[in-house]
């Protein structure tokens, strides 16, 4: 058996930590890195404080094609694909950067998290297997994610032409009420 | 605001926007270059420059950041929304990211 090089084990351990940090789940971390399944459970225990959540990974294609996920993983691959053209970034590393402008912007904008780690690397992936891709909305020129089967002439997004009903939780009501009576006080 | 003082905020937004910029990039080349808008060969342009060539670039007396908007959609976007603040800001923002990076000429 060749023996591991042990600077390349330091940098699996510490990519391994950083997507710990960003949410991955077990079946992420054991797909981009080489480190074996014990030590990347032990260090998920000591990273996150708990045992990794079980069970299989979402796989459907049609939660990213939903109102606001589709909102948020449009937002997600296009930042995603700036980097990988325009920042030298591959792989796991861009969609990590990505994940992190994701959050900033989420933090900047106080927008709830709607695309975990998990499900934005679920993304990618599947882009790369062409099971998603993105087409350009006919009114305002934005790229957003559509499935690939789908008849895509005069495509308008979500967002230019929003569901009646879309977005109007009973939490954003809370929200708006709250602003108005803080407006009138 | 008289000539010479113009001179001197500008010099002053150039020598910011310069500094900043460069710690970004010094930080993290790949998000910094988003955050900016520039794409990696402008990037390594504005990395590489001297505290030297700094000063000098900030006294050019021209504005050196250019505005990104020069799309009347996200202007309007980020401006004028009548709705939901977040969500305009997430269409503008999904458009941004779409645009291409500030190249160098060839």
């Amino acid at each position: 058996m060749a023996r591991k090089s042990l600077l390349s084990e330091v940098k699996e351990t510490q990519l391994a930590i950083e997507l710990i940090e960003a949410g991955a789940r077990l079946q992420v971390l054991e797909s981009e890195t080489a480190l074996s399944r014990e030590r990347l459970l032990k260090l998920y225990k000591e990273v996150r404080g708990e045992s990794p959540p079980k069970g299989m990974l979402p796989f459907s294609t049609d939660w990213f094609l939903t109102w606001l996920p589709n909102v948020h993983s449009s937002l997600f691959i296009n930042i995603y694909r700036y980097l990988i053209k325009n920042g030298n970034c591959e792989g796991i590393e861009g969609v990590l950067k990505a994940y992190k402008l994701y959050q900033e912007y989420l933090k900047t904008n106080e927008i709830e998290e709607v695309l975990s780690f998990t499900r934005a690397w679920t993304l990618v992936r599947f882009f790369d297997s062409k099971m998603l891709e993105t087409t350009q909305c006919s009114k305002c020129g934005g790229h957003f994610v559509v499935h690939p089967d789908d008849l895509h002439d005069d495509y308008l997004c979500g967002l230019c032409h929003m569901p009646s009903r879309a977005g109007k939780t009973k939490k954003a009501k809370e929200a708006l009420e709250a602003e108005q009576q803080g407006v009138a006080a | 605001m008289n000539i010479d003082e113009m001179m001197g905020e500008i010099r002053e937004v150039n020598l910011s926007y310069l500094m900043l910029a460069q710690q970004m990039l010094r930080e993290d080349k790949a998000m910094a270059s988003f955050r900016l808008g520039l794409s990696m060969d402008v990037a390594e342009v504005l990395e590489s420059l001297s505290p030297a060539q700094i000063i000098k670039l900030a006294r050019s007396g021209m504005l050196l950041s250019r505005f990104r908007f020069d799309d009347s959609t996200i202007l309007d976007m980020l401006a004028n929304y009548t709705k939901d603040r977040s969500l305009a800001h997430s269409h503008a923002a999904i458009l941004m990211a779409g645009q291409p990076a500030e190249q160098l000429a060839a």
